[in-house]
């Protein structure tokens, strides 16, 4: 038989991927978003070949636009907005207006997902919610996400990322006892809020091929994260300790040993996740005698508060002199888990990730050449793939007006007179780079 | 409309009515094979959680991953971890290890719809229960590996087992998180870990994503397919502007504690009762802020009048002292209330000025807000006990998730699969339960 490697390489092959079929092809998803927590919702569908309509505000749009790190600009877009908005057709349409409404509900008859991520209940009040698009499309997949969901004792109050970090327990738990509980740097309630919204909706499209229904999913931020956060509040209900699930640093207190070490030349995740690689750690490290230590004889054992801590405290003076490098020859030859704390840029360079596509080079037509992170599942028969950059506001109006609603080229001149349809004002973040042709990357 | 919005929602979707209504994975058969590996049980509870039947394969004593608890905890032999991602699947046992398990494994595959396993690429290839040798006979079979090298690439043949730390390590979040130097001791201002398990849940759920792309393509085609799904880049896929950032820029994100590079303020403020999560960054939310604050003077001051100045981060420390006088006189709770009764009265990005209380896990369980909503639930098991657990977060009118019950003992539905899938009866499995396969 074939070498497992080499028939993996030629099944998942990289250079396949755009002869391959996609598993969302001839889905058409509707994004309503702002931000983060809906446009990346409908970002991983787009990945997979939903055709995506990012429906934004005539003039500024999507206000991550605006939201440059450090105030700069690349080619006039905040860079931050780019890894959430590819793949995307970009309109600029105002659904609250009359006619805005009645272009929208035409594009919902002929869509299969709708994504909003408005504070619950406006999409109702405008006449554009689930309620009223069922009526229009039967089969329609709505997803609504919110910070705290449709219905509750929450539903007044606004929400970010960082909210459900901290209302869900998660910057408790991350970061030392004796400091501030810290909040992760990255997006993550939206980001694992969009994950879960995108689950739901596959769910819901799964379904419908076998019954033709649509669905209505609620999903939220802090609900979401929440879900995530392992064994955090079982143990509170078991314990009922005041305090909480307690900050342990860089250690893992129910993997005992698993964290994040200072090493020579830098930080190393190790792990021994099971009694015989924790056997295979400490000859590694020439301290076999831990092994059969009565502390540290078996996982249960080693989690034990008093018993963890000395391990860890042990661990970290032997790792120390040793560098990252070092102990990650030792973890294949021995048999134990390691890794070296990664940054940006060892990422970018790294030829795993390159020929795995998970780090992809991809050129825009707008913006020419682009690095990003690749479509996260890898799949053999219909991969995920990138296709373009996110564009201005309004960028692709005349393409999806002109293919999905035929509207004509007086139709469309009288609604962007109106305001109804429209496309970017002239400010970073919103507007094409200023060596954009007029043209090219429209699709018209 | 006869009903407002949230009373509509709530009657659609109420998971107390969950129980009665049809379940969107119903019919599909899972098998989850993962060993000492969170991420592929959250796979699987997602699945199971939507109406799939999972047979969860432990090796006989059990997967080694019931023992990750902290402080030692056990109930009835099982550990706090695999109680939360136990539920609604069929526990029986397995030796992998040994022909004759194999040969079971085989036959038990040709039943199922989707294949969940974790162990390093290509060893299960090695023993014959791979996705080549089990798609043969079963050609719409989806065959999930998570392994944090993957299943092809440079490293895939590394052999290095899997670890959840190393997810967090190699992805890039770890450097990123933590308190910069010289704003806090130097043995704390160092790389630090994310508190949960994010690596095995990230990974899980993509797993869950690209199993339910797979079985979309699988209604048109009839074809199977096989997911790889690292745990490394299950949390890349989250880390939004970190890579592109490098290469339009060619700098490297670092740590920034609770600042922000993208937005401020949007960071955590100390108060009386602990700390308070605040936002306010763009120009018209930052006006609100200075308004609830009594600090008109802060949209005059040179440092804090645009957006980008706010983004600075010697401006950023600046305006956090300023927000912590006011955040230091009052409780979270007073905060959120003052600054929602100011937003009330404002519209569009005036509003967005965005709160939320730091909260540990006994505050955030003391908050009506989960429970009424079904995201924590009390469940009493006759085996386990009382539990508090997260119930599936999901929403939906027509066909929702739902909890259904919490674990199973190793091996306690041995009987009732292998009679259901395989026709054994107890003679025969006794007998294997003697030679050790189950």
């Amino acid at each position: 038989m074939e070498d497992y490697f080499d028939w993996t390489k030629e099944i998942f092959d990289p250079d396949k991927i755009f002869s391959k079929p996609e598993a969302l092809e001839g889905v058409r998803v509707l994004e309503i978003c702002t931000r983060v927590f809906g446009p990346m919702t409908a970002e991983f569908l787009a990945e997979f070949g939903a055709e995506v309509i990012k429906i934004e505000l005539p003039g500024d749009g999507d206000l991550m636009r605006y939201t440059a790190p450090l105030g700069r600009f690349w080619k006039d877009v905040a860079v931050s907005f780019f890894p959430m908005n590819r793949n995307k057709y970009f309109v600029g349409l105002d659904i609250r207006k009359p006619e805005g409404k009645e272009l929208f509900y035409k594009l919902v008859a002929r869509s299969d997902v709708v994504v909003e991520n408005f504070k619950a209940g406006t999409m109702d009040r405008w006449g554009t919610g689930y309620r009223q698009l069922r009526e229009i499309n039967p089969a329609i997949i709505y997803v609504a996400n919110s910070g705290f969901g449709q219905w509750g004792p929450n539903v007044e109050r606004p929400s970010y990322d960082a909210t459900a970090q901290a209302e869900a327990g998660l910057a408790a738990i991350t970061g030392f006892p004796s400091r501030p509980p810290l909040k992760v740097p990255i997006y993550i309630g939206d980001t694992l809020g969009a994950l879960h919204a995108a689950i739901g909706v596959l769910v819901a499209l799964y379904r419908r091929h076998l019954t033709g229904k649509g669905e209505f999913i609620d999903v939220s931020q802090g609900e979401s994260l929440l879900r995530t956060m392992d064994w955090t509040f079982l143990f509170q209900f078991l314990i009922g300790s005041p305090d909480g699930r307690p900050r342990w640093g860089n250690y893992d207190p129910a993997i005992c040993p698993a964290g994040i070490f200072r090493c020579r030349d830098g930080y190393i995740g190790v792990a021994a996740q099971d009694d015989e690689q924790f056997k295979n750690l400490c000859t590694a490290l020439k301290v076999p005698e831990l092994a059969t230590d009565p502390r540290f004889i078996d996982q249960t054992t080693r989690t034990r508060t008093e018993n963890a801590k000395a391990l860890y405290s042990t661990l970290s003076e032997i790792l120390r002199h040793y560098t990252a490098e070092e102990i990650e020859t030792l973890a294949i030859k021995y048999g134990f888990a390691a890794a070296k704390v990664a940054n940006a840029q060892d990422i970018y360079n790294d030829d795993h990730y390159r020929a795995r596509r998970a780090i992809v080079e991809f050129d825009d037509p707008i913006y020419g050449t682009l690095v990003d992170y690749g479509p996260v599942p890898k799949l053999s028969e219909t991969p995920g793939r990138i296709r373009w950059a996110a564009k201005p506001v309004g960028f692709h109006n005349e393409h999806v007006f002109k293919k999905l609603l035929g509207l004509t080229d007086n139709e469309i001149s009288e609604l962007t007179a109106k305001g109804v349809i429209g496309q970017w004002s002239d400010r970073p973040g919103a507007r094409p780079p200023i060596t954009w042709d007029g043209r090219t990357g429209t699709g018209w | 409309m006869e009903k407002d919005w949230f009373s509509w929602a709530k009657e659609q979707t109420d998971p107390l009515s969950s129980r009665s209504k049809p379940e969107a994975l119903e019919g599909l058969t899972v098998i989850d094979a993962s060993f000492e590996h969170m991420g592929g049980l959250v796979c699987s509870s997602v699945l199971a959680e939507f109406g799939a039947e999972v047979i969860r394969v432990e090796p006989p004593g059990g997967d080694p991953a019931r023992k990750y608890t902290p402080d030692g905890i056990l109930i009835r032999d099982t550990g706090l971890g695999y109680l939360v991602e136990g539920h609604n699947k069929w526990h029986v046992t397995l030796n992998l290890r040994s022909e004759e398990g194999r040969k079971i494994f085989k036959q038990l595959s040709s039943h199922a719809d989707v294949i969940i396993e974790t162990y390093p690429a290509g060893l299960m290839d090695a023993w014959g229960i791979g996705y080549r040798q089990l798609s043969k006979d079963n050609p719409g079979l989806v065959y999930l590996a998570i392994y944090n090298y993957g299943q092809f690439g440079p490293r895939a043949k590394c052999g290095l087992p899997d670890a959840e730390i190393v997810s967090q390590a190699a992805s890039g979040i770890v450097y990123i998180t933590g308190e910069p130097d010289e704003m806090a001791p130097p043995e704390f201002a160092i790389p630090t870990k994310v508190g949960n398990w994010l690596g095995w849940y990230t990974a899980g759920l993509f797993g869950a994503f690209g199993v339910l792309l797979a079985l979309n393509h699988r209604h048109k085609s009839g074809k199977g397919q096989m997911v790889d799904v690292s745990g490394i880049e299950a949390i890349m896929g989250l880390i939004d502007y970190n890579i592109v950032w490098y290469h339009t820029q060619g700098e490297i994100k670092q740590r920034i504690g609770n600042y922000d590079t993208a937005v401020f303020p949007y960071t955590f403020a100390r108060c009386q009762d602990g700390y308070v999560f605040i936002a306010a960054y763009n120009d018209q939310a930052f006006s609100t802020l200075a308004e609830v604050m009594d600090r008109l003077d802060l949209l005059e001051d040179p440092r804090f009048n645009s957006f980008a100045q706010r983004t600075k981060l010697e401006n950023e420390r600046a305006l956090l002292e300023i927000i912590e006088q006011w955040t230091s006189q009052f409780t979270a709770e007073e905060i959120i209330q003052k600054v929602q009764q100011c937003i009330s009265k404002k519209k569009g990005p005036a509003a967005a000025v965005v709160t939320g209380r730091v909260n540990n896990a006994r505050e955030t369980m003391a908050q009506q807000n989960w429970w009424e909503r079904g995201v924590l639930a009390k469940i009493h098991d006759t085996n386990y006990g009382e539990l508090v657990l997260q119930m599936p977060p999901w929403k939906m009118a027509g066909a929702p998730p739902r909890f259904k019950w919490p674990c199973r003992p190793v091996g306690a539905d041995n009987e009732y699969i292998y009679g259901k899938y395989l026709g054994y009866g107890s003679l025969k499995i006794n007998k294997l339960k003697e030679a050790g396969i189950i």
